[in-house]
């Protein structure tokens, strides 16, 4: 595959260039908006002045060291990502229809989220309003206009050598083109800055030299591309083994002979995996890279911050880090509601006792009960250990409640653990000898690290301590998901006396549900009370538990994707959107102001905090009625509750006639 | 023994509400085995319905009417809850609950929960954040048997529930509708084969359910004198309780189990408060009801799972 670099080469294809004005365009608008309009100009111009002149900048070493990774890993994976996409789309989708989507879902959020009126959090929830109002529209418009749905099979061919090269071919010429058009674009840009004036004379050494390197690595990330997209494509039908003609049926079937025999429905989530590709935007190869820049956002954010959105960063990153708990417990009541399917009405009684675990051992608590001293500085060393130990605990409590009650049905047990969500606040508030009952405990140590600082007023650290917690929290889901045990999750939930019939434990793999959820509770509570610096009863009433219900439920029963997005909506609702529109009504000269007033008439009292719970109410009833699977479901769980008309398996697809050697063998596909 | 007898006797007038409250459940979850978590707060709608309409008669806190006019303000605000629940029973199930008929058990329990949090909020936008007085209209006599003390809103109480739960007793055993119903609830696609109308014997059954819950909600505002958005809550929880720890299902069983909840309750607070030392809990039982309650609730469904009355039925292939 290794090919001369020549100018024949280099220049697009005849059958390329569609492609490549589609893709451009379609990356080039969203980057540029975020590198003029916004601030990823601006970035790179404070870090390169931080490197020449460290005297005159506000940025430590480190932060510029952290921003030059972000700048680097950002360009490199948008160019890569561009020259994926004009390899593997097949082109069967028009240049509008993907313009429109990218306007709606790139260019829209990133205009919303950089007006300073707005910030991340409302920004974000306007697009999402938008996007909610554009599916719904589209839906209106394919229905009028009869556009049939696309037939799910086209693009499952397979390749061979000649496309594999062409295939590369393409990722080359798209990354080399698109990164020689954005040079251009940007050197035209800087230009017009340095001869306004509004752009140092030193930094043109640093224009020039990456109009010239951004080609270069245009083409080494295409080549980058084209072969993680060669990773993707069908394997050709393998050829038989061991040589035996005669026992055809042990044959391995090929991919696609696989795919053929499948439903629509399944074979639709099948080819998302696979290149060439009919919506390369929303194929797996794509979710890479988006991920990929979510984590490198995520990590760098608190550097970024102050340049993307100004001053105020610590209040921000306060909120995002008790975002991060929710996405913790949402994870794990995933486990217990998504995975085994069974109902936790008291998941919050797991996360008081992890609280409570660190605001006794945290705290002066102990020393006040049982009259020994502690050392507090040496106790915030204890927290890391803590923090397996208090997810232990919790995970032993939910043992210990679930081994007596799980053989319950259904509808018992979530009265049980719905009582057991009540209990224990009630002991936490009652016990007052030992959890200094309703006045909760205050003074609880935050956890110690060498050479960081932590207190409640730095959240820096906090951020990334639950961004690191999360991510532990991620995998680990992932990995039970996959596992064994995770297996046996879905089999109980989708029919208990099937699963039990084909062997699995009842019993334990629902204790093992228990324990998992309760652990992962137990791992945010303690958080919760570190990050907090004290413990109150109050924080946990059954609401809380609906809560964390309605952030699964809402993002998607059983997809890991969908509940963090689920957490992370309803918590922008409760503590951001909510509180906004409250703060915006506070304010005579705004809109809102005359809104809350005439409500105020009718309602006296009212406030919007005062109403989120029956957003919530509105909410799950909404979702249960309308789309049961949440918003972001996992592809299971869509096909069983929208089983309806495309899950009939196409009997005209099965090309072997029953009784033929080969039908056995096909027909155990799945 | 005098001060155990005196709280049996608060036990069984607030076990008489939490009995009329739990028929709805075991009503709603024999017919369609849906947990309904509104239904304490249909309970709670109830009792503010029946304020606002003492109200409109012109009714305070401080009027003592006599009488005739006592009479049909008693009964205008009692029937006139009852008919405002039992609609809203009907609308609710209408709109929450048939729409999810044959989807995945979770997704009406779900459903019932966002239901329950709705109620709750309109209680709260219209009353206020605040407790809401409940005119004590009924004269209030009090009746010495020995050293025990009966008093006549205790007694009205009894009454009234007791009247109300041999009525639907009756019904649902001798009536066509109750047979329906029953039928409904045993194999509701037999029953369709049958020629029953499903779809209006569940409507019926939530009718039914929530007005039981108006009338619950009436007799507790004479009881205790004041009601606020969140009680429906609470208050259904128990009541929930006790119509498992009845048998759920088991109209006989929700009544038994009201009236042994409510007894429970009242003996809890006998517990002395340890931290004056010797036996017993911190800061006395009555701070710890609820947790005995569901302590209770959890223990009877770890030894006997269909409750004290009810049927331990075979899960269904």
């Amino acid at each position: 595959m290794s090919m001369p670099v020549s100018a024949s080469t280099l220049l697009p294809a005849r059958e390329t260039r569609p492609l490549l004005i589609k893709w451009t365009v379609a990356l080039l608008v969203p980057l540029a908006v975020f590198t003029f309009i916004w601030s990823g100009e601006a970035i790179v111009n404070t870090t390169l002045l931080g490197f020449i002149s460290p005297a005159n900048s506000n940025y430590d070493t480190s932060t510029l060291i952290q921003l030059t990774i972000f700048i680097l890993v950002f360009y490199a994976v948008v160019i890569a990502f561009a020259a994926y996409l004009i390899a593997v789309d097949t082109g069967r989708r028009t240049m509008l229809e993907v313009w429109l989507d990218i306007l709606i879902f790139a260019v829209i959020p990133l205009l919303l989220v950089m007006e300073p009126q707005l910030g991340l959090i409302i920004g974000l929830a306007l697009s999402a309003l938008i996007w909610g109002i554009y599916f719904y529209v589209r839906n209106l418009v394919r229905k009028m206009a009869h556009v049939p749905p696309a037939p799910p099979l086209q693009n499952l061919t397979v390749l061979d050598t000649e496309q594999q090269a062409a295939l590369v071919r393409r990722a080359v010429e798209g990354g080399f083109w698109f990164a020689v058009i954005f040079a251009l674009l940007w050197l035209v840009v800087d230009l017009i800055f340095f001869f306004v004036g509004t752009l140092p004379a030193i930094l043109l050494i640093w224009v020039a030299l990456r109009t010239i390197l951004l080609p270069v690595a245009g083409y080494f990330l295409g080549r980058l591309s084209g072969a993680i997209a060669l990773r993707r494509v069908l394997p050709a039908k393998e050829s038989k083994k061991n040589g035996n003609s005669a026992n055809s049926s042990n044959d391995v079937l090929s991919k696609r002979h696989q795919l053929e025999v499948l439903s629509a429905a399944r074979v639709r989530e099948e080819a998302k995996d696979l290149v060439p590709n009919d919506l390369p935007l929303r194929s797996a190869g794509a979710q890479r890279f988006f991920l990929i820049l979510l984590v490198v956002f995520l990590l760098f954010y608190p550097a970024l911050d102050p340049i993307l959105f100004g001053s105020g960063t610590n209040g921000r990153l306060a909120g995002y880090g008790d975002a991060g708990y929710y996405v913790i417990l949402a994870l794990g009541l995933n486990i217990v509601v998504g995975f085994a399917g069974l109902l936790d009405l008291g998941y919050v009684a797991f996360f008081a006792i992890g609280a409570y675990v660190w605001g006794m051992v945290g705290s002066t608590q102990l020393n006040y009960v049982f009259n020994i001293p502690f050392n507090a500085s040496l106790m915030s060393w204890l927290f890391w250990p803590f923090i397996i130990i208090a997810a232990l605990i919790a995970a032993m409590w939910g043992v210990l409640l679930g081994a007596p009650t799980l053989r319950l049905r259904g509808d018992y047990l979530a009265i049980v653990t719905l009582g057991f969500g009540e209990i224990v606040p009630i002991v936490f508030l009652e016990m007052d000898k030992f959890t200094n009952g309703a006045n909760g405990i205050v003074g609880v140590q935050s956890p110690s690290f060498p050479g960081v600082f932590w207190s409640i007023i730095t959240p820096m650290p906090y951020y990334y301590l639950i961004l690191a917690l999360i991510g532990l929290t991620i995998i680990a889901n992932i990995r039970l998901r996959d596992s064994r045990l995770g297996r046996a999750w879905i089999a109980i939930r989708e029919d208990e006396i099937a699963a039990a019939s084909s062997g699995v434990n009842l019993v334990r793999t629902k204790l093992f549900a228990f324990a998992a959820g309760a652990f992962f509770s137990g791992v945010a509570g303690i958080y919760h009370a570190a990050k907090l610096g004290g413990v109150s009863p109050d924080n946990f009433s059954f609401g809380d538990s609906v809560i964390y219900l309605a952030m699964v439920v809402i993002g998607g029963i059983g997809n890991i994707p969908g509940v963090i997005v689920g957490a992370l909506v309803v918590y922008a609702i409760n503590e951001f959107i909510l509180a906004q529109l409250d703060t915006l009504a506070a304010d005579p000269s705004n809109f809102m102001h005359s809104v809350l007033i005439s409500i105020s008439h009718v309602f006296p009292g009212f406030t919007f905090g005062n109403i989120r719970n029956l957003i919530f109410g509105v909410v799950l009833i909404l979702v249960m009625i309308f789309r049961p699977e949440g918003l972001i479901p996992s592809a299971r769980r869509r096909r069983e509750l929208r089983h309806g008309n495309d899950e009939e398996v196409e009997i005209g697809s099965l090309d072997v006639p029953p009784g033929a050697p080969d039908f056995e063998a096909e027909v155990h596909v799945e | 023994m005098t001060l155990l007898l005196q709280e049996l006797i608060v036990g069984l007038a607030t076990g008489a509400i939490y009995a009329l409250i739990a028929l709805g459940y075991t009503m709603v979850y024999g017919i369609i085995e849906l947990i309904n978590f509104a239904h304490g707060d249909i309970f709670m709608i109830g009792t503010l319905v029946s304020i606002t309409i003492m109200n409109v008669m012109g009714i305070t806190a401080t009027s003592h009417p006599t009488g005739w006019t006592l009479i049909s303000v008693l009964l205008v605000s009692c029937l006139g809850g009852m008919l405002v629940c039992a609609i809203l029973g009907v609308v609710i199930e209408r709109v929450a609950y048939r729409p999810l008929r044959n989807a995945p058990r979770l997704a009406p329990l779900i459903s019932a929960i966002g239901v329950s949090l709705v109620l709750e909020n309109v209680g709260l936008l219209w009353k206020g954040i605040n407790y809401v007085s409940f005119p004590q209209i009924f004269p209030q006599i009090n009746y010495n048997i020995g050293s025990i003390t009966i008093t006549s809103v205790n007694i009205l109480v009894i009454v009234v529930s007791l009247v109300l739960m041999v009525a639907l007793q009756w019904m649902v055993s001798n009536t066509r509708i109750g047979r329906a119903m029953r039928a409904v609830a045993q194999d509701r696609e037999a029953a369709a084969l049958m020629g029953v109308n499903v779809d209006r014997i569940i409507a019926i059954t939530f009718f039914i359910g929530a007005a039981l819950a108006g009338a619950a909600g009436f007799i507790y505002g004479l009881q205790y004198g004041s009601t606020i958005f969140y009680i429906g809550f609470q208050l259904g929880l128990i009541a929930f309780t006790a119509a498992v720890l009845g048998g759920i299902g088991n109209l006989v069983g929700a009544m038994l189990g009201g009236v042994l909840i409510g007894i429970i309750d009242a003996l809890s607070s006998l517990i002395p408060d340890s931290n004056n030392g010797g036996f017993g809990l911190p800061h006395g039982g009555a701070a710890w009801h609820e947790a005995i309650i569901f302590a209770i609730l959890i223990l009877i469904l770890v030894f006997r799972p269909s409750g004290l009355l009810g049927q331990q039925t075979p899960e269904k292939v």
